[in-house]
């Protein structure tokens, strides 16, 4: 070992005692297809800034190698973790675990409802997925004109010598976490129903395109028994999404827009 | 006689990569992750598609492979990328007097480079540091690592790849020395069972040398952990690196709506739930603000370590170890047949280290079938749900 990453593990070594650390319970979801669920509670000690996926993965790493559960990006992107920590969804990959510290420092982690279970907290979130690809959403957009309340110029019209330069593109907001389908209740009701996510992802798209026959399409896929007429407003899914994609606002859209093209104004 | 059949271990990157490409070949290919899809190193991602620029002076074998790839991945998932470029800026003397290095870098390497007015770098990047002193665009990018994997991997299962997730490896199977598959426990089951291989990919990335073990092989993989911050709101389009070599807390790379600063580089033992230390992310936050003062002001939204697969040099220091990949006929190497071991490089390189590695496959299996994955457009990656 080298003299300079000698003394940088010193640093860390000596860092590491001096910091915070969290002793916690995790209550956790356990099931496997055939078997009774239950809970199985978990003794685990986290750094100060840890997650509560962290602390899952605590569990997995020291407890229980056989615990299922869903996890890439760690920070909101890929939308695999969502899970109900204390019965309220969230993604555990930027829920603190200080957040939940009031009283007993115990957490119950549970799986999304409305899915079918695979095992512990892990869903079949094909139903999702097939949803959002039947409403066809591609998942970049152009950027808004502006970064946090400041505009931004094009890099377009700089010398094209080099760079080929495209207008500014980023990905939706949508991560298909399936967390607004877990707290929907008129998704618990029906499971044929198109729900928040896919409903969202069909405005998203309808603002993407001025093709008639694809607008006609998603209005088609929203004017159904099972598209925005189900949606019984509690808003679940406003409140809960973790991207602030404001599914309820975009049922709310999709029905004018049906409206409006059913009595031919607003266009 | 049915096509030979090919057991892959590990659905990364790399792992997800070479399923398409041999499944593209007509070989019969399954894939065992023991988690999630994405759930190892490339889950926990810079998310930054290499245009090779951050490699151009010190590392230019891997600054190569990075353009290279970086150019087929534009075409061949060109949905699943934020293209919008990078800015490496320099904010004092030292880093303005390396700019004329940093460019004779990307000429040598071929990356498309363009050095931008500082006035108009301001403008198209409204919170970069004001003090900059030079800017220069390259062909940075932005992966969504998930998706990234969940493309190549949705399109081998329809060129009819068997794609088994939360199915770990227990141990190798032997015939004589030689690996002739796997026995693996299938978390959703419960059940263990032997699935057997003509040939073994091990595509593990950091855990790699512990898969070796199982066949008493030697692998020079040196897990090299890195720390990265994501910060709750965009700030930047464009990917804004410093320009100099690269160092910690050098980086910023807007994905969706989050910022994220990396990154770190310290070596590590054992790869999983690595953790993190603060004041690796105190440092990440100072260095990021350097570039860009705003990020003061954001909420931390997630911090994730995770360990770089890289290949190991004896008396080099982790950060120098180079970004290129390698792979390792067992045979050749140690006289145990059957097994391949792929490591080192990085997602914007899994197509290129995929495409090595099926070589190597089809060597050993005297398979004669061209790569095709350079051409062939990936589809949506929700259909590996279908």
């Amino acid at each position: 070992m080298q003299g300079g990453t000698r003394k940088k593990f010193v640093q860390l070594a000596r860092c590491a005692n001096t910091l915070m650390a969290f002793d916690i319970t995790l209550r956790m979801f356990r099931y496997r297809p055939g078997q009774a669920a239950h809970f199985e509670t978990y003794a685990v000690t986290v750094p100060d800034a840890a997650n509560v996926l962290d602390a899952i993965e605590q569990v997995w790493d020291k407890h229980d190698r056989d615990l299922m559960f869903r996890h890439a990006c760690h920070h909101a992107s890929c939308g695999t973790c969502a899970v109900r920590v204390n019965g309220r969804e969230v993604l555990p990959c930027i829920a603190p675990v200080k957040n939940y510290l009031d009283g007993a420092k115990a957490l119950t982690i549970e799986p999304l409802r409305n899915f079918s279970m695979v095992g512990d907290l892990l869903v079949d979130v094909a139903p999702l997925l097939q949803r959002q690809e039947t409403a066809g959403l591609v998942i970049t957009r152009p950027v808004e004109n502006h970064l946090d309340g400041k505009p931004i110029a094009s890099a377009q019209g700089l010398d094209p010598e080099s760079v080929e330069t495209v207008p500014f593109n980023r990905f939706e907001d949508c991560i298909e976490c399936g967390i607004c389908l877990s707290a929907c209740p008129t998704m618990a009701a029906s499971t044929k129903f198109f729900g928040p996510a896919g409903l969202a992802a069909l405005k998203s798209q309808l603002d993407k395109t001025t093709d008639p026959t694809e607008r006609a399409r998603l209005l088609d896929l929203a004017d159904d028994e099972q598209g925005v007429w189900r949606c019984h407003s509690a808003w679940e899914c406003t409140e809960t999404c973790p991207q602030n994609v404001r599914p309820a606002e975009a049922i709310m859209a999709l029905r004018q827009a049906i409206l409006a093209r059913k009595f031919g104004f607003g266009k | 006689m049915s096509a030979p059949h090919v057991l892959i271990i590990g659905a990364g990157s790399t792992g997800s990569a070479t399923a398409h490409d041999l499944a593209l070949r007509g070989l019969r290919v399954t894939v065992v992750e023991r988690g999630e899809i994405a759930s190892g190193t490339t889950g926990r991602n810079h998310c930054l598609l290499h245009s090779g620029g951050r490699y151009c002076v010190n590392d230019q074998e891997g600054a190569i492979e990075c353009i290279e790839e970086n150019l087929i991945l534009r075409r061949i998932m060109p949905h699943a990328l934020e293209m919008n470029d990078g800015l490496f800026v320099a904010l004092d003397d030292e880093d303005y007097a390396f700019k004329e290095k940093f460019l004779a870098g990307c000429a040598a390497c071929h990356i498309p480079a363009r050095e931008i007015p500082v006035q108009q770098a301001l403008q198209i990047e409204p919170f970069l540091n004001p003090q900059i002193k030079a800017a220069v665009q390259v062909p940075d990018g932005v992966f969504e690592p998930w998706r990234f994997c969940t493309s190549f991997l949705a399109t081998a299962k329809k060129n009819g790849a068997t794609i088994r997730n939360f199915t770990q490896v227990n141990d190798l199977v032997f015939q004589g020395r030689a690996v002739a598959g796997a026995q693996v426990f299938d978390h959703r089951t419960g059940k263990t069972e032997i699935i057997g291989a003509d040939l073994v990919v091990n595509a593990t990335g950091a855990w790699a040398g512990m898969l070796a073990a199982m066949a008493k092989v030697d692998v020079p993989v040196a897990p090299t952990a890195g720390v990265m911050v994501a910060i709750g709101k965009r700030f930047n389009n464009m990917v804004v690196n410093r320009m100099h070599l690269p160092h910690d807390g050098d980086i910023v790379v807007p994905i969706r709506n989050t910022s994220i600063i990396g990154t770190t580089s310290w070596r590590v033992t054992k790869p999983d739930a690595i953790e993190i230390p603060q004041d690796q992310i105190d440092k990440m936050m100072q260095a990021g603000q350097l570039l860009m003062p705003i990020l003061k002001a954001g909420v931390q939204r997630g911090v994730m370590a995770v360990a770089r697969p890289l290949i190991a040099s004896a008396n080099v220091d982790a950060r120098d170890f180079s970004r290129t990949f390698e792979a390792f006929n067992h045979r050749k190497q140690s006289g145990v047949a059957g097994l391949i071991t792929i490591s080192g490089g990085k997602t914007t390189t899994a197509r290129g280290m995929a495409e090595k590695v099926s070589d190597v496959v089809c060597a050993e299996l005297g398979v004669s079938a061209e790569c095709k994955t350079k051409t062939t457009p990936l589809i949506s990656y929700r259909d590996f749900y279908v």
